[in-house]
């Protein structure tokens, strides 16, 4: 209690909160919810830390001006006698308290000249792209969007120049950025649509025109935002209604997504896309594989990316290719060229004979689903899962916890690591009700369970690192 | 910042630093894995007890970290630090001395220490009294392990094969000079001159002229005042073998640690592990399993478990052997009952991870306690009554 208190006396305090403004893209709502939630402000750097920008050393700066004003006028009015003792130390002792708020004060005044600013950069992005002969691509969903960024720029770039932010540059002035880079004679651009509130995706597509579209998926992820699922749907699908008569692939694996598509709409999954079918599909550490058919042609394909899940998008991103006119022989060769992406369902084997499945960039529920089923289908070794659970489930996290508890009961995962938080003792329960046979061993926290990890795992052991929390979700 | 005490797991204290030459990587072997996969295992209260190269004792959980010892400012830290008292009440109690002094109770001693004080059976003879349960071989097989004539000895009395050699004290060597050299020229060349109770290489040489002998022999001396020269192996293949257990046995993978130099020194063992971290104090420039014939891999496994019977070896120990490739003889070398950092590395790829090792030592600590406990070293006579007292005068 005590130190909790004290920890708004730190003289780290003022970096404290620019850092959670930082960590929220200085979103007002997102910090303030974060800070009410906060008990002690030692605590809050855990995962991240402060990065020195020009914005951020600006309102650190803004924010020890306020402190030194506060303090300068309450002893000057001391000294005047226009204070008593009593006021005076209140008020030295509330500076932290109004801190926190009128912090945002000069935030709004750095956005007020940002504005203008990045509204010109934008505006010149827009005109840029108008002219830009290339074939534009939009991604959106609540998932998967990064994964069929690298699957479509991997393919396509066997047959044609394409380029893609290298980042998760989704937002509006992140692309802008992007598009100042271009040299003008790619062929093909392929974009990521942010969606973090209702008319993001319009606003995305209003700048970068796109000719087609993809939507890997609609499911809970940032639901703690959109608060209703439906404001989600409506929001991705402001691709679609963009689009019109344009082609928009849809994942068929997720249930919102494809029930919420027309039938104008091209429907694409491990079973194939529009003409093209899937066969022989297979899965295993080594990648995966699976044959191709279009009418007579039959064309063997292999990756190295892991679970069945990966063939719908890169059934979707075949399709695109041939509609842009790539050979077969051109795809193959770009599909054996797909690489596993940093955090993403990524293998490693480590000297001891221990092979990681790092998964910590993967945070929803259909990513989850997928790599346990994945791990489900995994033989002879013994599986670890290592978890702290999703974040931004909103009021579906209960019951999404619950549910990868069922999933991994049902798979029969031999060891379950939590990383303790609120939402653990749903993925317990879930795995309780479904009578899990195998061990549960809990940790405080991500860094004594990566710590331990070394010595609860042998030769032939698979680890797998579900999810990372950021710090504002601690 | 001593650290919490936690009521509802068992208190284990890991004994590690200590007055020996071996003492920095005792602290590797403490850390890693031992004090790391106790944690891991979240059913122990862990105490690290850290026994400065002075020999005084410290204990404060912020030693569990094995950072601590890495501080720049580690010889001011450790100043700061309060020394800690040791008490034999019904068991072994540590105390923080102080006006507000703090006491626990220790359950479970796990010796991390190599060498001499520690491994050579000085602290399992405090902890059989203190009576409670500690890791590994008890003050028997310790001693005689850490003496390698001693144990050359022991198990060529059982008839397991060992290289020919000799030995001799300081003493000897400075009275009998000759004699000794006249022994030593009867053996087959080249020679290794050791110290008889350093582990780790320390101050082996590999002798190949008749020259470099006696210096060879002061180097060993310099460290040691009982020294062993032994004829080397051709065609050898040096392996290792690691076992835990008391009665029933679990070996290992019989390891083949892959040598740079002449033979395996103190610098190949713990300092060349190739930048790689936290291997501890073994690293991964081995083959495991070593690539024998399946018939010395056997003879290897024999006369491993009954040189480890022989020396009453219990917990975990570690037996070297040199083999001739060209005749297949195998000889056991040495014994160690401490291996460094206990050879986890090789126990995970056999299928026994950190965590596992580590609990099923405490396990053995307690069984080897409770049979020990049900051995009767008191017995009531009534000699006193019957000896001595005061004579009547009458």
């Amino acid at each position: 209690m005590i130190k909790n208190l004290l920890s708004r006396y730190n003289f780290h305090y003022p970096k404290i909160l620019v850092y959670m403004l930082q960590a929220s893209e200085y979103n007002i709502r997102d910090y303030f919810i974060w800070h009410w939630r906060v008990k002690n402000f030692k605590r809050v750097e855990q995962r991240k830390h402060f990065v020195k920008t020009a914005k951020s050393l600006l309102l650190l700066a803004a924010a020890w001006l306020i402190i030194i004003s506060i303090i300068g006028f309450a002893v000057y009015f001391l000294w005047l006698g226009a204070l008593n003792k009593i006021l005076f130390f209140l008020i030295i002792f509330i500076v932290p308290y109004i801190l926190a708020y009128i912090i945002i004060i000069p935030l709004l005044i750095i956005k007020l000249i940002q504005w203008p600013i990045e509204y010109v950069i934008i505006y010149k992005a827009r005109q840029r792209l108008k002219n830009h002969k290339a074939v534009k691509i939009a991604i959106a969903g609540s998932f998967g969007k990064t994964t069929m960024r690298e699957i479509l720029k991997t393919i396509l770039s066997e047959g044609r120049k394409t380029a893609a932010p290298s980042l998760n540059y989704n937002t509006p002035i992140g692309i802008s950025r992007f598009i100042k880079t271009l040299a003008d004679d790619e062929e093909v651009l392929i974009f990521e649509l942010g969606e973090y509130y209702p008319g993001d995706i319009k606003k995305l597509c209003n700048l970068v025109q796109p000719d087609m579209g993809i939507i890997t998926g609609i499911n809970e992820a940032h639901l703690q935002k959109f608060k209703k699922i439906e404001r989600t749907i409506k929001t991705i699908y402001e691709l679609a209604d963009f689009l019109g008569d344009k082609p928009l692939y849809v994942n068929g694996e997720n249930e919102l997504a494809k029930n919420n598509a027309q039938s104008k709409h091209i429907i694409y999954s491990r079973e194939g896309v529009g003409k093209l079918k899937i066969i022989n599909q297979k899965t295993d550490l080594s990648g995966t594989s699976f044959v191709i058919t279009n009418g007579n042609i039959e064309v063997e394909l292999k990756t190295n990316l892991l679970g069945l899940h990966q063939i719908g998008p890169i059934a979707a991103a075949i399709d695109i290719a041939l509609k842009i006119g790539l050979s077969f022989e051109q795809i193959k060769n770009g599909v054996s060229k797909i690489k596993s992406f940093n955090h993403r369902l990524e293998l490693k084997t480590d000297s001891a004979g221990i092979i990681t499945l790092d998964d910590t960039y993967n945070g929803n529920p259909d990513g989850v689903n997928a790599v346990i089923e994945f791990l489900a289908g995994l033989k002879n070794c013994r599986r670890f899962y290592v978890t702290p659970g999703l974040v931004e489930m909103g009021i579906k996290t209960e019951e999404v916890h619950k549910q990868i508890g069922k999933k991994l009961a049902e798979a029969n995962i031999e060891k379950i690591i939590l990383i303790k938080n609120s939402v653990t003792s749903y993925i317990e329960q879930g795995l309780r009700e479904n009578n899990y046979k195998g061990e549960i061993v809990r940790f405080d926290d991500a860094l004594s369970a990566f710590a331990a990890l070394p010595h609860l795992t042998v030769k032939g052991d698979i680890v797998l690192l579900q999810n990372d929390w950021p710090d504002q979700y601690q | 910042m001593i650290g919490q005490t936690n009521i509802n797991k068992k208190n284990i204290a890991v004994i590690f630093g200590g007055q020996s030459a071996e003492h920095d990587v005792s602290i590797i072997t403490a850390h890693i894995p031992i004090i790391q996969s106790l944690l891991a295992v979240r059913q122990f209260d862990v105490w690290p007890i850290y026994i400065a190269k002075d020999g005084s004792w410290y204990c404060d959980k912020a030693m569990n970290e094995l950072a601590y010892f890495k501080q720049n400012n580690f010889e001011t830290l450790l100043a700061q630090q309060k020394k800690i008292r040791i008490l034999f009440d019904n068991g072994l109690k540590i105390i923080w001395p102080g006006i507000i002094s703090k006491t626990v109770q220790i359950d479970v001693a796990f010796p991390a220490m190599h060498g001499t004080f520690g491994e050579d059976g000085s602290l399992m003879g405090l902890l059989r009294m203190a009576n409670i349960p500690f890791v590994g071989c008890d003050l028997f097989a310790s001693a005689v392990a850490m003496d390698k004539v001693l144990t050359k000895q022991v198990v060529l009395a059982e008839g397991i094969p060992v290289v020919p050699y000799v030995w001799f004290t300081k003493n000897d060597w400075q009275k009998n000079k000759d004699i000794y050299l006249k022994k030593i020229d009867e053996l087959k060349w080249p020679l290794f001159v050791k110290p008889v109770h350093l582990g780790s290489s320390i101050a082996i040489s590999k002798v190949k002229q008749k020259t470099e002998l006696e210096n060879a022999i002061e180097v060993a001396f310099h460290y040691d005042d009982k020294i062993l020269v032994e004829e080397s192996v051709e065609n050898l293949i040096e392996v290792t073998l690691p076992i835990i257990g008391n009665d029933e046995l679990q070996l290992a993978a019989i390891e083949r640690p892959l040598n740079k130099t002449d033979f395996f020194d103190f610098s190949d063992k713990y300092l060349s592990s190739g930048g790689k971290k936290n291997s501890g104090a073994n690293s991964h420039y081995s083959e495991i399993p070593a690539n024998i014939d399946k018939e010395l891999a056997k003879k290897v496994e024999e006369f491993g478990k009954k040189t480890y019977y022989t020396l009453g070896c219990s917990g975990i120990a570690r037996i070297d052997f040199l083999i001739n490739a060209v005749d297949k003889k195998v000889y056991v070398n040495e014994i160690n009952t401490l291996p460094g950092s206990l050879y986890h590395h090789n126990w995970r790829k056999v299928g026994v991870s950190g965590v596992e090792l580590v609990t099923k030592l405490v396990a053995l600590a307690e069984d080897n306690f409770i049979q020990r406990k049900n051995i009767n070293y008191a017995f009531n006579s009534d000699i006193l009554k019957k000896t001595g007292g005061q004579k009547n005068q009458n």
